[in-house]
């Protein structure tokens, strides 16, 4: 019992819909790294937030250095020394590191020996010596805005060094980075373990279990699925355990008989919001009776992709064909017009209005035209009829019919209604991203049925996915994106998940 | 918990009176005018008077109910007349502020906007001798381009660098008020009142001195026009292309994009349009109501007005209510002050308190909807309790956490 | 040209003060329209003060003036509450705050001070009668040429404010304080990950927003004016404002900005006088303001940044 420096007991955690830990026991010893493994919404998060404090578990218990847990706060946690990385990081722009370092716990000396100030020199030198000491390498009096994403999560782990934590979270620390941060990042997790530091490192990719970690839990659909020693076990059992054996979403899948080249993609490049490029030359084309999928990890550039074939980020370079149509730059309207569906990644944020009723929703993108909008006028009625006949065909579930406010609808509901939407356009190239993000299994075949019968209905599909399995049962062509370039496009049945899970980890060919 | 259980019967109550999200469009709003208006009450009772006599003098004052006596000529219509010659551009000003509100925007210049509608056109129609048939559209047209003019300076200011238009608006209010103060007081002076030279009675949006059954009376022409304004505004917003789309931007621009609208072409349209309404604000205001300009002097009509509009839940018929409401606490003061001896300023700290406790309305929304939320979620632990699960436990962390959270 | 400086320094400092106050509440993330309420309400608590105090004090006596000065400082700080409480405990849109704010600061000072003359003076008037803050003239400095206009005719609370934003400058940039505060403005969320609790930082800024204010609006009463009523202050919430942005949000640069204003338009009076034009061609002086401010965004709007998280609403679930 009391070599575990953390242990959690039959820890459940349940949020509005979903049970996001399910009966979690584990227990984590000093000085180790301990990896969490799972896919995207395994409730990795959610457990080592209940041990940040973030959290209060429902059921279960969790005992640091022996000691029962009683209040879940992060400032206790830090008193307790626990610090966490989270995935967004909290960073004040304007401030320099140091400034941002020792925001909260700042040390005061006295100007002429009575007025309380902040003791910003004395913290730059130890900023700069723990920096140091850890092989981090950062000029405390940069200011943040002027760094880039892997040197701010520098500062974020100086954040924890600085308050002495010593059992270290990290939330998916890779997702953001180059291979060569990685490297780099691993190497500091090292080091810090031979310092005594306890890490844990969640994170759903394999590759980098392998190479620090010297424990691995692997949690499935909020449950414990596994314990293992990684020297002792393969990338291959670990990948088995993470996808989960007994829940398969196979469909029923008919033969795929593709017909001319609907989408083309030639050279594609597009910059994010400060120049940096993001996608570097991609090209692919998609037929109709076809699914394209684009497997990556999170933050690869496959979002740009699908938002720059969608007009909503501008290409910086390359050329988008519908059929024979050049729509590179054309209007998202006119793109639309011309043949193209989109199911935002980010529902909520770009798919819906979550002030209008479900029925204005499902009208956003045929409200100009006729009958609902005849001479600039709109005719409710026919909303009404349009909506009511979308929600009967696809089971949408809300409070008040086609006048719910969508704001109180689920999320689940909601991504039928954008589904809903788009199919109904009728367009021949329908682009998904992350169509089942966030969603419970049974609206998840919901939608992976519909997204084969659109595609057996000859459209031309780009799907676009974390989730490896939903790639692997639903794509007819697979394309590996990393680091904003396809690594590798081949037909779905040359490809397994390991292959498909090494190029996404950046494996070239060997 | 137990804190909970005391107090479970008044906020079930008051659940059901504010009741769900649709009316509690209309409830909170009324609940601020129901507090302000005891608040005020209570002031007449401290200062020693009938809280009765005061707002029914209120009434009297704005012609909705008989005052004892008349002067000669005078009447109940003269002054239900003269209050809807006040009303009116209470009307144009909250109708312009909720159209911008509409797209996300907050017009904050709508005096200035008034102003400048109001000066161009006084000395390019008031000043001329152009029969009144074709000054008083003229007047009409001069205001709502100028007003539209400024409105989409700010909007072509927000989107083009950037500056946010409550902003701009405030800059802009003071450049015009003292541009035109100065060319005021430097070409256009009356002597005597030190203010501009009253307008031609052939340009006034409001005619004077019309007899109608033996009471001399105003009729202001404009009232019509602001009644239209209200429809047209409600048939704009609800009912068409254009005001699906402005609606659209202002609940969620990135939607709006997704969706294929143009986002600055509305931006423009809705200041365009905003500074139209301000600009017959400023018509019937300088050119109907007053027949002068004050110079150094913003009306308090555009500040009001983003008030009248949040009480009006930044709906038309709902402003016409609030503005109705607004305008007889502010025009009835002056009655309730000289009958009854209570101050004016009365009436305008009964506004004010009613725009405070409408700014709470937020906060009492969503009050309400997590109490709301705390009532579903008992009944669906009593409903599981009967299941034999272990509900309570539930329910009380989740209650707990919503403490936490707050 | 000491007329100028003299002038200039009078006008340009209490509305300084004001603007600073604005800096503390909108680099904590609390958009502040309502600074013209505050110093209204301030500088009414201040002159009824010294209204109700006037039997106390020998005639002439300076004493007064600064204690109405420590009250429009406490009263600006209460009434700061409302706005306080509504953008932050009620969540409420911090523009439409700001505008409430001062719609009902000036309902309220012109009703209690028409009630306090009448109940207690039994007079009826809506102003407070107040003297006029006397002068200093430092002699041997005053004669230097140019800069002697910095030591002539220079109102007491000059250096007042001289010092209050001295240690508002250091509250703001040296203190644990100030750092917390200044993070709020940007990142509330990384200052909540620290630890700190974000509301209650907030709620001090606005509150000391209040009481800078508070203090400009009583400077404004006694030295320009001699008496308190509502028409003394309505407009000067704005210009600090203005003048806030010109600076950048930064209170050397404000200063700057506010000297700049004071300056010009006392220069501008100035020539007016010298030509012989009409004192209607001082209206146009007054925009100066305005317009410098506008063509700074328009041309600068690069180098023009507002804190990052002004006028968010912090919602500490959301992440």
């Amino acid at each position: 019992m009391d070599e575990y420096i953390v242990e959690m007991r039959h820890v459940t955690k349940r949020f509005p819909g979903i049970v996001a830990n399910d009966d979690v026991s584990l227990g984590i010893k000093k000085g180790e790294i301990f990896a969490l493994l799972g896919e995207n919404g395994a409730g990795k998060s959610t457990l080592m937030s209940i041990l940040f404090g973030m959290y209060e578990p429902d059921e279960g218990e969790v005992y640091i250095r022996g000691k029962k847990v009683e209040v879940f706060s992060p400032n206790h946690a830090t008193a307790m020394n626990i610090g966490m990385v989270h995935q967004h990081f909290k960073l004040v722009s304007n401030y320099t590191i140091t400034e941002n370092i020792i925001l909260g716990m700042e040390t005061k000396r006295r100007i002429g020996g009575f007025l309380p100030a902040v003791d910003v020199a004395s913290a730059n030198k130890k900023v700069a010596e723990l920096s140091k000491r850890f092989g981090l390498e950062v000029n405390p009096t940069q200011k943040i805005e002027d760094l880039n994403v892997s040197m701010q999560q520098r500062v974020e782990i100086l954040k924890m060094l600085y308050r002495e934590a010593e059992i270290l979270i990290f939330d998916e620390p890779t997702a953001v980075l180059t291979p060569q941060e990685i490297e780099f990042l691993l190497d500091i997790i090292r080091e810090m373990r031979r310092r005594g530091k306890t890490i844990i490192l969640i994170t759903h990719k394999l590759e980098e279990i392998k190479k620090v970690a010297d424990r691995c839990a692997i949690l499935c659909r909020g449950r414990l699925v596994g314990m293992c020693d990684v020297a002792e076990t393969s990338t291959k059992q670990m990948a088995e355990m993470m996808v989960g054996r007994e829940v398969s979403f196979a469909q029923e899948k008919l033969p795929a008989s593709f017909g001319e080249t609907l989408l083309k993609v030639e050279h594609l490049s597009v910059n994010n919001a400060d120049g940096f490029p993001v996608v570097n030359d991609v090209s692919f084309s998609v037929r109709r009776g076809e699914i394209f999928a684009i497997a990556g990890v999170a933050g690869n550039g496959q979002v740009e992709v699908a938002d720059a074939i969608a007009g909503l980020v501008a290409a910086a370079g390359g050329r988008i064909f519908i059929g024979e149509q050049e729509i590179t730059d054309e209007t998202v309207r006119q793109r639309n017009e011309h043949g193209l569906a989109y199911i935002p990644e980010d529902r909520q944020t770009w798919g819906l209005i979550l002030n209008f009723t479900l029925s204005e929703n499902l009208l956003l993108k045929r409200y100009y035209q006729e009958p609902y909008c005849v001479k600039g006028v709109l005719h409710r009625e026919k909303f009404d009829e349009k909506s009511r006949e979308l929600i009967e065909a696809f089971d949408i579930r809300s409070g008040q019919g086609e006048q719910t406010t969508v704001r109180s609808m689920s999320g689940g509901n909601q991504q039928k209604a954008i589904v809903a939407r788009e199919l109904d356009q009728n367009a021949p190239c329908i682009v998904f991203v992350q169509p089942t993000r966030g969603l419970d299994i049974g609206a998840i075949e919901h939608i992976h049925s519909q997204i084969l019968a659109e595609r057996d209905k000859g459209k031309a599909i780009l799907l676009v996915s974390l989730e490896l399995d939903e790639i692997m049962n639903l794509a007819d062509t697979i394309g590996v994106i990393y680091n904003g370039q396809l690594l590798k496009t081949a037909p779905a049945e040359e490809l397994t998940a390991n292959e498909v899970g090494r190029f996404m980890m950046g494996v070239r060919e060997e | 918990m137990k804190r909970q259980t005391n107090g479970s019967r008044p906020v079930k109550l008051f659940l059901a009176v504010m009741g769900d999200e649709k009316r509690q469009n209309i409830s909170i709003p009324l609940f601020a005018i129901c507090l302000s208006l005891i608040a005020g009450a209570l002031l007449m009772v401290l200062l020693g008077k009938n809280p009765v006599d005061g707002y029914r003098s209120l009434l009297q004052g704005c012609g909705m109910l008989m005052k004892e006596k008349y002067a000669g000529g005078k009447g109940m219509l003269t002054d239900f007349m003269s209050y809807l010659d006040i009303w009116t551009p209470m009307i144009f000003a909250s109708l312009a502020v909720a159209v911008a509100y509409k797209a996300g925007l907050f017009n904050i210049g709508v005096s200035g906007q008034m102003l400048l509608g109001g000066f161009i056109a006084s000395v390019t129609v008031g000043y001329s001798d152009l029969p009144g048939i074709v000054a008083k559209p003229l007047v009409i047209l001069v205001c709502v381009v100028a007003g539209a003019l400024a409105g989409s300076l700010i909007g072509l200011l927000k989107y083009k660098f950037n500056i946010n238009e409550v902003v701009s608006a405030i800059m802009l209010n003071y450049i015009f008020q003292y541009v035109i103060s100065f060319f005021i007081l430097t070409f256009f002076v009356n002597p005597i009142t030190r203010q501009s030279e009253s307008v031609g009675e052939n340009a006034r949006l409001t005619l004077q001195n019309v007899e109608i059954g033996g009471m001399k009376t105003v009729v202001p022409l404009g009232f019509v026009l602001a009644l239209g304004a209200v429809a047209v505004t409600h048939y704009f917003i609800h009912h068409t292309r254009t005001g699906f789309e402005l609606k659209a931007v202002g609940a969620n621009p990135k939607a709006a994009v997704y969706a294929g609208i143009n986002v600055k072409k509305n931006i423009m349209l809705a200041m365009a349009l905003s500074g139209a309404l301000s600009g017959l604000a400023g018509a019937t205001y300088y050119l109907g109501y007053l027949s002068s300009i004050q110079p150094k002097t913003l009306v308090s009509t555009g500040f009001d007005a983003i008030a009248v509009c949040l009480l009006g839940n930044s709906n038309p018929v709902g402003i016409l209510a609030a503005s109705f409401l607004i305008t007889i606490i502010t025009k009835g003061g002056m009655y309730m002050n000289s009958s009854i001896g209570v101050p004016q300023e009365v009436s305008s700290l009964i506004t004010g308190l009613m725009l405070l406790f409408a700014a709470c309305g937020v906060y009492i929304r969503a009050r309400l909807a997590r109490a709301a939320d705390r009532q579903k979620q008992e009944e669906k632990s009593m409903a599981s309790a009967e299941d034999g699960s272990a509900p309570g436990q539930q329910a009380a962390e989740q209650t707990r956490q919503e403490e936490v959270q707050r | 040209m000491t007329d100028i400086i003299v002038n200039g320094m009078s006008f340009a400092l209490p509305l300084f003060i004001i603007a600073v106050g604005g800096i503390f509440s909108e680099r904590s993330g609390v958009t502040n329209l309502a600074l013209e309420g505050f110093l209204g309400a301030g500088a009414f608590i201040g002159a009824l003060f010294v209204v109700l105090t006037s039997g106390w004090f020998s005639p002439g006596s300076q004493v007064p003036m600064y204690l109405a000065m420590v009250f429009a400082m406490i009263g600006g700080a209460l009434y700061a509450v409302i706005h306080a409480v509504l953008c932050i405990k009620f969540k409420a849109n911090q523009v439409i705050s700001g505008v409430v704010v001062n719609i009902l600061a000036i309902a309220l000072t012109d009703f209690l001070t028409s009630q306090v003359n009448a109940g207690i003076f039994g007079q009826s008037s809506d102003k407070f009668v107040m003297t006029v803050s006397g002068r200093l003239t430092f002699q041997p400095l005053a004669n230097i040429p140019v800069i002697g206009g910095f030591f002539t005719n220079v109102y007491p609370f000059e250096f007042i404010i001289i010092i209050v934003a001295m240690i508002s400058w250091y509250v703001m940039y040296r203190s644990r304080f100030g750092l917390r505060l200044r993070a709020c403005g940007d990142n509330p969320y990384a200052v909540d990950a620290a630890g700190c609790n974000v509301g209650r930082l907030q709620f001090a800024a606005v509150m000391i927003s209040g009481a800078l204010s508070g203090l400009g609006g009583m400077c404004f009463a006694y030295s320009v004016f001699g008496n308190y009523s509502v028409s003394i202050y309505t407009g000067y919430g704005y210009l600090a404002i203005a003048a806030m942005i010109f600076g950048n949000w930064k209170i050397p640069f404000t200063l700057g900005a506010c000297l700049l204003f004071g300056f010009a338009r006392a220069a501008g009076y100035w020539l007016i006088q010298l030509m012989g034009l009409p004192g209607a061609y001082s209206d146009l002086i007054m925009t100066l303001p305005y317009v410098l401010t506008l063509l700074l965004l328009i041309f600068f709007s690069k180098n023009n940044r507002a804190p990052r998280a002004l006028g968010e609403i912090y919602d500490k679930g959301k992440r």
